[in-house]
């Protein structure tokens, strides 16, 4: 009798510290990883991203058709995306995680421009990072690229028609484009096997600490960038 | 960065990259259609078989690549696996919460295994692609394989900016660091924010110049440049039938042994 109850002490006791470990983890799980989803929803996933990232495919084609040199610009933008997202963020809790860049991409480079630049940089964490995967590049291009930045870009030009200070625009675009890429990404999990409702809970005492944090960051580097290069915003018509 | 540095080392590197997108292609397609247990270690195994033993990368490294994506996956299937289930639930582990259980179910506990072993075989896969083929050579692959040409224009220059960037980027973060710029939350947002927007801000007018200096030496739109001479690679083709045929031959051993 007694062997049964210090087992079931012991088992609830590893339940425990795996509940707990769950919370600090997850912190850093904003992509889904390689072979998590089943070929339909792989597959799927792919196919919703296709006319957004044709439509992204146009636009840029015709910003380069107009002005050549916004090639190289816009790979310069791609280039800072992906060291943007290997930085580490200082968070609430003590833990670290990466800025998705989300909210500063889109308020930068518009959201069809995004999409396509937030692929190459997907697939690029896949390889070069084993950040995300192969099967995988659909569904995080959905949420990241496609998903999180449309609602940036939606806010921050809400907020902006509104006459809201342009600090609190870019706070409460960034803080909810990373948010929403969160809420799409439990919901890509949840949908497979069930229990969307419990990704959602852990995200979101994880992430709203995160997504604040991510936030604060952006209107720091929005108001450096508003002192010292003014030109080049004007330029993207951010201003 | 990453995986890049080995894949130049790789003995494969010189192999034309089309089989060996091929052998990724169907092997990884085959691991996540099985869906099993044993599919995903087989494949995780003989990924790091061919890895070691064709590419020439030390296991220890490989091991350690293999940690990166591990956290990932387990909080995936943690996730999956964990949950609250009503009083009286047949339970593997679970401590009990108010009127329910919280912890794991046997069939639970299967489910996330299956999904652990073939995500970990599909990681194998995806590496045996990263650590053998340098980036540059998958860009050429992929304009062979008809991929819009402004696109894989624009995955090359990216590729080359990420480690100019980055180094600035790591450079800055070590003045910072050495200065307790990193002391504190406060500080770290400012410091990290000042960081991003220099990086962008040099990102920027590095752009310019690289595009005065290509356009003083003709650029008209698009960089050019010569394929590598590879080696074609055929052994690899047998080999892709060879493990998909494994492949085949484990899903359908488990499917007996396990009703």
């Amino acid at each position: 009798m007694t062997t049964v109850t210090a087992n079931k002490t012991v088992r609830a006791g590893a339940v425990l510290v795996g509940l707990l470990g769950l919370m600090t983890m997850s912190a850093s799980a904003m992509h889904i990883a390689e072979g998590m989803l089943p070929v339909g929803w792989a597959i799927g996933w792919g196919a919703v991203c296709v006319p957004f990232l044709v439509a992204g495919f146009f636009a840029i084609k015709k910003k380069i058709d107009q002005a050549p040199r916004a090639k190289i610009l816009l790979a310069m933008c791609g280039a800072f995306a992906f060291v943007l997202s290997a930085l580490k963020i200082p968070s609430v809790s003590g833990s670290c995680s990466h800025p998705t860049g989300v909210g500063l991409g889109a308020i930068l480079f518009g959201p069809l421009v995004m999409t396509v630049l937030g692929l190459i940089v997907l697939l690029f964490q896949a390889l070069l990072l084993a950040h995300g995967g192969l099967t995988t590049l659909g569904a995080n291009t959905f949420s990241m690229a496609i998903a999180g930045p449309i609602v940036s870009w939606l806010v921050y030009k809400l907020l902006r028609k509104a006459n809201a200070p342009a600090s609190v625009a870019v706070f409460a675009a960034a803080a909810l484009g990373d948010l929403f890429t969160y809420v799409v990404t439990s919901v890509q999990l949840g949908v497979v096997n069930g229990g969307m409702v419990k990704f959602l809970t852990i995200f979101a005492v994880t992430q709203i600490p995160l997504a604040i944090a991510e936030g604060l960051l952006t209107v720091v580097i929005f108001n450096v960038l508003e002192k010292y290069s003014k030109s080049e915003l004007t330029e993207l018509r951010v201003l | 960065m990453g995986t890049d540095r080995y894949a130049y080392q790789s003995r494969l590197r010189r192999v034309s990259p089309m089989p060996k997108l091929l052998l990724t292609a169907v092997v990884l397609a085959i691991c996540l259609c099985c869906d099993s247990v044993a599919v995903g270690l087989f494949t995780l195994i003989l990924m790091g078989v061919l890895i070691t033993a064709l590419g020439g990368l030390s296991p220890r490294v490989y091991l350690h690549f293999l940690k990166v994506p591990l956290i990932f996956l387990v909080i995936g299937c943690l996730t999956i696996v964990a949950g609250a289930y009503p009083a009286g639930t047949e339970m593997a582990a679970a401590i009990p919460v108010g009127d329910s259980l919280w912890g794991f179910t046997p069939d639970g506990l299967w489910l996330g295994g299956r999904i652990f072993c073939k995500a970990l075989g599909a990681v194998g896969c995806m590496y045996f692609l990263s650590l053998n083929t340098p980036v540059t050579d998958l860009t050429m692959a992929l304009e062979k394989l008809h991929v819009p040409k402004l696109l894989v224009e624009l995955m090359e220059l990216i590729y080359r900016f990420i480690f100019v960037l980055g180094s600035t980027a790591a450079n800055i973060h070590t003045a910072q660091d050495s200065r307790l710029g990193y002391q504190g939350f406060r500080r770290s947002v400012s410091s990290l924010g000042m960081l991003s927007s220099m990086v962008f801000l040099r990102a920027w007018r590095k752009a310019e110049r690289i595009y005065t200096a290509l356009e003083s030496r003709g650029y008209t739109g698009s960089l050019t440049t010569l394929t590598d001479a590879y080696r074609p690679g055929w052994g690899l083709l047998p080999l892709t039938a060879l493990l998909g045929a494994g492949q085949v031959a484990i899903w359908f051993a488990e499917g007996r042994l396990l009703p």
